[in-house]
């Protein structure tokens, strides 16, 4: 579904990621993690082409990516939820819910209906708060908008960037577990956390960045029992 | 002042700050969306007065010339953007961090001497869009008010009401305030963010060439006279707040109400006074009547 290989990037001056390759796979979980400023956000950032990387090759669905706008690429199921969750404030949860589906080609009045039916089910406070400004909502919920709005887009590839930030344990528990379902239902799914263990305790496979190289990868579950390692790693 | 003089400035400033109004939307939009705008913003209000006193004057009919100026003003929007906005932009930080204000001024530079070219340098009148004569007058409680005057305020608001709707009602509405709130984030979300920063240059565009054919048969009108609307303009944009469409309205309306009693009493410097009080009301509540005052999001 994605395919990276040996990808460079430099932000000004300063090299960010170096020789960086993975793969995304449908019904897989693959996670990355490392440490603050290890280039983990680069990374997602490359992959929707919000960065160009300056070596490498990225391939989406078969397809080089390279040159292709990040809404176009969005548009055709390669969703990034970024850092922060960014929910538009002044609009409503229901609009921020719509404006990306909106967009897409295929979408239309009755499937986007389905799509908000489909969600509310999913996070069910989504429905409760759908009117109310999304800048209203505490910082889960934000969350939960953000993983519903990507969704409602219907995404072949869902990178996610630290959807743990700022969260309580709980919130954070609800969000992995809904990660993890939708690998299972078949999306691919790339998961950048700070949060090693959590990461790994629902990951397929997973990579450790560090200082912009991929330090160390495996199945999440043999990286999972060498906490000696992670640790070292991750600082 | 007799009450019906009164009611008379009163109109005459609704009309004047209804124009006003509009045309410090345009500035509105593309500052809430880009952070930029059209330092030009009278200037196209000039090329919209002139371009529908020409087709006027050649005997197009005003619904079509109407048209026409939109038209024409939605492409200098476009090539506005194209080329005084989009280059900086790819720039990046190698363009100085208000250089637009330069290109779009200059643009509007251009416009001018185009302009003068063309219809000489003496001020001209617009005939009237919406009665025979320019003093058609017409009685409402005994206060006699120009026709033309009325008919403008209601045109002015049912412009006013169609932006709001748009800004507020359309997906490309809600589009421009997600590219307001954060483009990087916008643009993974599926908007075509470089598509909003040109439709809000165009809208900017259309709200200035609205505002110049409305205010053609209220004030005389002359290739240089935009700069003064674009001052307006930005004074009424800055009382409203800048963030707040509605403090606009009322900002604007505010503004051309105290214009036109400002004028009564001293036609010499008629003009100045409520300048003088926008820049005093900056000094103290530098976010204007209506702005809130918080962290900018970029």
């Amino acid at each position: 579904m994605i395919e990276v290989e040996n990808i460079k990037v430099a932000i000004g001056a300063v090299d960010i990621l170096h020789d960086v390759s993975l793969r995304l796979e449908p019904g897989r979980l693959v996670t990355v993690i490392g440490a603050n400023g290890a280039g983990k956000t680069t990374l997602l950032r490359t992959l929707s082409n919000v960065v160009t990387p300056h070596a490498g090759t990225i391939r989406f669905d078969g397809r080089p990516t390279a040159g292709i706008k990040p809404h176009v690429l969005a548009r055709a199921g390669l969703v990034h939820v970024p850092q922060g969750r960014q929910i538009v404030p002044g609009l409503s949860v229901r609009d921020n819910l719509v404006i990306g589906a909106d967009r897409v080609a295929g979408l239309d009045r009755d499937a986007i209906a389905a799509g908000l039916e489909r969600e509310f089910a999913r996070f069910p406070v989504l429905k409760e708060r759908q009117h109310i400004p999304g800048g209203n909502l505490s910082g889960g919920e934000q969350q939960m908008l953000a993983v519903s709005r990507a969704l409602m887009m219907r995404p072949k590839v869902l990178l996610l960037d630290e959807p743990s930030l700022g969260l309580a344990p709980q919130v954070v528990t609800t969000i992995l577990k809904a990660l993890r379902g939708l690998a299972d239902d078949g999306l691919a799914v790339l998961l950048v956390e700070q949060l090693a263990l959590l990461a790994l305790s629902i990951a397929d496979e997973a990579h450790v960045l560090q200082r912009g190289r991929v330090a160390l990868s495996g199945p999440a579950r043999d990286l999972r029992k060498d906490r000696a390692v992670i640790e070292s790693y991750l600082g | 002042m007799t009450l019906v003089n009164f009611f008379q400035l009163l109109v005459s400033g609704i009309a004047m700050g209804a124009i006003y109004t509009i045309t410090a939307k345009g500035l509105f939009i593309t500052h809430l969306a880009t952070h930029r705008l059209n330092f030009g913003q009278g200037d196209f209000l000039m090329v919209g007065a002139f371009a529908s006193i020409g087709m006027l004057a050649a005997g197009v009919p005003a619904p079509l010339a109407v048209l026409g100026v939109l038209v024409l003003m939605g492409v200098l929007g476009y090539l506005l953007e194209r080329f005084a906005i989009r280059p900086l932009d790819r720039l990046g930080d190698r363009a100085g961090a208000y250089s637009w204000v330069l290109t779009t001024a200059g643009a509007a530079l251009i416009l001018q001497n185009i302009v003068e070219l063309g219809f000489g340098k003496s001020a001209q009148y617009a005939p009237p869009l919406f009665s025979k004569t320019r003093d058609n007058v017409i009685n409402i409680l005994g206060v006699g008010i120009f026709f033309e005057e009325a008919a403008i305020i209601i045109a002015a608001f049912l412009i006013v009401g169609a932006f709001y709707w748009f800004l507020f009602g359309t997906r490309w509405g809600k589009a421009v305030y997600a590219v307001a709130f954060n483009p990087e984030a916008a643009s993974l979300f599926g908007i075509d963010v470089r598509g909003v920063v040109v439709l809000v240059f165009v809208l900017a565009a259309l709200m200035a060439g609205i505002s110049g054919v409305l205010v053609g048969p209220l004030v005389s009108v002359h290739p240089h006279m935009g700069l003064i609307f674009t001052i307006k303009a930005l004074a009424v944009a800055a009382v409203g707040g800048f963030t707040n469409p509605v403090g606009i309205l009322v900002g604007g309306l505010l503004f051309g109400v105290a214009e036109a009693f400002s004028n009564y009493w001293d036609s010499a410097f008629g003009d100045l006074y409520p300048l003088l009080f926008v820049m005093a009301l900056l000094a103290f509540r530098p976010s204007g009547l209506f702005g809130e005052r918080r962290a900018d999001v970029r």
